[in-house]
């Protein structure tokens, strides 16, 4: 079994990211749990996306830390720092979270966001990122097909491809 | 010789009867005058009828009284349950019969949008002016300064004027008659049945409570009739008039009569859009 | 044919409706049931049944009555405010032994309470949110298969013995998404319909434990239906106490006599041999099993149970289970519903602890319950 999270702030369209993530991971053949914290916090509080995923039946969707955790979001770290403390990896965006901890790793997230013209899209390379470190080439494959049924197709598969160079440049390894 | 048969007793449940009315209760007038429309329209029986009523005397007609199929249901709720019978069963006319203060006050929101969505029934709302089975409360169409038992000095609120209202909306049909106005009453029930069979369509009987009104009146149903009967003049000369002019006079006639589609046939259009998309 | 699918609970729902039959639906919105509601506004038009949605929670269960009688298999659904609305209706179809589903995802309360946010507190009003005395059936799902799959059992023990169903999820099964495999093997029950011929009543049958015939309107049967009480033909009968005694204990034999037709409870480890149990219903199901596994993986002697039908609650089977227990633990997504029926169960000296959270949109977690089931053992 293993885990992916998505931490962001309202209206950064993390749980499209989860949505897109655990929808690859179905395509891909596993069985798949997201939940997701939101509701108000649509308007500009922290959200939190979760997706388990393994080869049988999901026995309880309801943990305690992540394998994976990307986070986009200073108050939302704060918000999780149980979950996050007892996280395996953590990557967060270099210049929108100012927090360190020994399990993260910084990604210059929104500064490529910024250089490519992808505002906005910063929850689908969260998605590149994390499909890449975890699943490998497969995994892209599969949510661009996903993406290109979805609206601005172009533009979030450009911003896939932004997450999966990023991640192959932070040069840890997790597959 | 065998006594001749009351033609209106076809429609009845005959072993339900005398009826628990107050005697002279002009409920039975109102039951007449539709008895009479079904006889003329050459209805054999009411098997295509479905009577839904709520609580309250006005309720009590079709439950348990007349020969078809009824449901008497909660406070209110009349109106949401032949909702889903019509819904679900198209092809049957749905008649509620119940009180203003179910129809109007507790089930007011329900009123205005059937009335809004032109929804395929036919509504009698008999209007006693109070609420008579639980012993003549105040209801929303009790007339300012009337005396009932929670307005013992005098009704200081404004009364609605409910036909007038659904005048205003969607509706397909919406008349007042008063019970003095028997034969039009009954054309009125024909007019909903057989010319205007679509849509909602909305009829206020004005029938005071024989109990809490007449008889606190020291009238005898026979007069109140008579009274009501000077009171009663057309809608259009009614709301002509001034206020002041109004004095205790009753609007009566048809607000409104047209044939549009109501909301099934809008249904099937929208559900045949779903099935092509 | 069966198909795998990644499902929110809210949208299992509405598949496992369409496929039990259900060809009306009438709901209000409500947060965060509404997702039900937004499906079946897609779907129902196309498998040509009737949506509509009301203009109040009021509206949507008495519409929900009259398509019943109409002879559509009929639902609606809401979250715990909409519930507490529908209540006089939900009597009404009680009274009048109306089929129909009631769908609850369950929020925080009371009042408007945490929209948003999951909880388990609906239970009691599920069971006893009427005035009077009334039985009707109470399920609960932990996850969005298993909301699939008792939506479509809901409607079976509705149809089969015209009574309301209420099936009780939670914003953690509503919103979250999993893989749900739809249509498979699904079997389907209708309601009685009368004879052709021979003697019949709409409200009275000669075995206590089964439904009467349901007339369908507009076929001449000149249906009485009312709820005021009513005798086995449907006539009013407001004064005597033969008929009203005999109509509400009737409907609540009918209920509590077919507790063998419900969901059974899911039941881990070995009653004999357990020294500790755990109790619980819907999602939180999904940490407790969690836990139960853990601990005996560590050597404490455990078992769990899973309610899946909360009303009736077979106190008898509960009790057996829980004999031998020590102490029971009930984690619940609220201060505490469930923990009232298990103290009902066992007897006084069995120690019954809750772990009870509620808000902010967060679980109980497996090692919350772990913790406290050490605590108890050391005692």
């Amino acid at each position: 079994m293993a885990s992916i999270a998505f931490l962001g702030r309202g209206g950064q369209g993390i749980v499209f990211a989860a949505t897109i993530t655990a929808e690859t991971l179905f395509n891909l053949g596993y069985y798949v749990a997201q939940l997701q914290s939101y509701g108000a916090e649509v308007r500009g509080g922290s959200v939190l996306a979760h997706i388990v995923y393994d080869n049988k039946t999901i026995e309880n969707p309801f943990i305690e830390q992540y394998d994976l955790a990307i986070v986009l979001h200073e108050a939302g770290l704060k918000r999780w720092i149980k979950h996050l403390e007892k996280s395996k990896t953590i990557i967060v965006d270099k210049d929108l979270v100012k927090t360190r901890m020994d399990n993260m790793v910084t990604a210059p997230i929104i500064e490529n966001v910024a250089r490519e013209k992808l505002s906005g899209s910063e929850n689908i390379v969260a998605v590149g990122i994390a499909m890449q470190l975890l699943l490998g080439r497969e995994a892209i494959a599969v949510a661009k097909s996903i993406l290109e049924k979805r609206s601005s197709p172009e533009k979030n598969i450009k911003a896939l491809e932004l997450g999966t160079t990023i991640a192959l440049n932070l040069g840890i390894n997790m597959a | 010789m065998s006594m001749p048969i009351h033609p209106s007793r076809r429609y009845l449940r005959e072993e339900t009867l005398p009826t628990a009315f107050c005697p002279g209760c002009y409920n039975g007038i109102v039951m007449n005058a539709l008895f009479q429309a079904f006889k003329e329209m050459g209805v054999e029986d009411l098997r295509d009828y479905v009577f839904v009523s709520g609580i309250g005397c006005s309720s009590w007609i079709p439950s348990p009284y007349i020969k078809a199929d009824s449901i008497h249901t909660l406070h209110g709720r009349a109106i949401p349950v032949a909702t889903g019978v019509k819904l679900s069963r198209p092809e049957l006319n749905v008649v509620v019969i119940a009180g203003d203060g179910d129809l109007a006050s507790i089930g007011g929101n329900h009123l205005l949008h059937a009335a809004r969505r032109n929804m395929d029934l036919v509504v009698v709302m008999i209007n006693n002016l109070v609420y008579g089975m639980t012993r003549g409360q105040l209801a929303p169409t009790t007339p300012r300064g009337m005396k009932t038992i929670t307005t013992p000095y005098g009704n200081p609120e404004n009364p609605f004027d409910v036909a007038r209202l659904l005048g205003y909306t969607e509706a397909n049909y919406v008349a007042r008659w008063c019970v003095c106005n028997y034969i039009q009453l009954k054309n009125s029930f024909k007019e909903v049945f057989t010319r205007i069979k679509r849509g909602f369509r909305f009829i206020e009987v004005y029938a005071p409570c024989i109990t809490y009104v007449v008889r606190r009146e020291k009238k005898s149903p026979g007069e109140k009739l008579k009274e009501l009967m000077r009171r009663c003049i057309p809608l259009k000369k009614y709301y002509s008039l001034l206020d002041n002019e109004r004095g205790d006079k009753i609007p009566i006639g048809v607000y409104k009569a047209e044939d549009k589609p109501g909301f099934l046939e809008n249904y099937r259009a929208y559900i045949r859009k779903a099935m092509e998309g | 044919m069966a198909r795998r699918m990644l499902l929110s609970g809210n949208e299992a729902i509405v598949y496992g409706a369409l496929d039990a039959g259900c060809r009306f639906y009438a709901g209000y919105p409500i947060t965060p049931s509404s997702e039900i509601m937004h499906l079946m506004a897609k779907e129902m038009p196309r498998v040509g049944g009737v949506f509509i949605q009301a203009e109040d929670e009021l509206a949507a269960i008495n519409m929900v009555i009259g398509a019943s009688w109409g002879g559509l298999k009929s639902m609606t659904a809401t979250s715990g405010p909409g519930l507490s609305l529908m209540q006089e209706g939900i009597g009404y179809a009680v009274m009048t032994e109306t089929p129909l589903v009631i769908v609850d995802v369950m929020r925080t309360g009371p009042a408007t309470g945490q929209a948003t946010k999951p909880a388990q507190g609906d239970l009691m009003q599920a069971r006893w949110g009427r005035h009077g005395d009334q039985y009707l059936v109470v399920l609960a799902a932990q996850d969005p298969q298993e909301a699939y799959d008792l939506v479509i059992e809901a409607f079976n023990i509705a149809e089969e013995l015209r009574t309301p169903v209420i099936l009780l999820i939670d914003e953690f099964i509503g919103h979250g998404r999993e893989v749900v495999v739809v249509g498979k093997d699904v079997v389907i029950k209708n309601r009685r319909l009368p004879p052709p011929s021979g003697e019949w009543m709409p409200f009275d049958s000669e075995d206590p434990r089964q439904a009467s015939p349901m007339p369908l309107l507009g076929k001449g049967y000149y249906v009485l239906v009312t709820g005021s009480t009513h005798n086995e033909y449907g006539y009013r009968d407001v004064h005597s106490f033969e008929t009203h005694y005999r109509l509400v204990k009737r409907i609540k034999e009918k209920i509590i006599g077919n507790l063998d037709k419900m969901p059974k409870p899911i039941v881990l480890g070995k009653p004999d041999d357990a020294e500790t149990a755990i109790v619980c219903f819907g999602s939180v199901c999904r940490s407790a099993r969690e836990a139960f596994y853990k601990l005996r993986e560590r050597g404490f002697r455990m078992v769990f149970v899973r309610l899946r039908t909360l009303w009736p609650l077979d106190y008898d089977h509960l009790s057996r289970i829980l004999d031998n227990v020590e102490a029971v633990i009930v984690p619940e997504l609220s201060l505490g519903q469930l923990i009232h029926d298990v103290r009902e169960a066992v007897d006084t000296s069995t120690r019954v602890i809750g772990v009870n959270k509620v808000g902010g949109g967060l679980p109980i977690y497996p090692s919350e319950i772990i913790k406290v089931v050490k605590e108890a053992c050391r005692k």
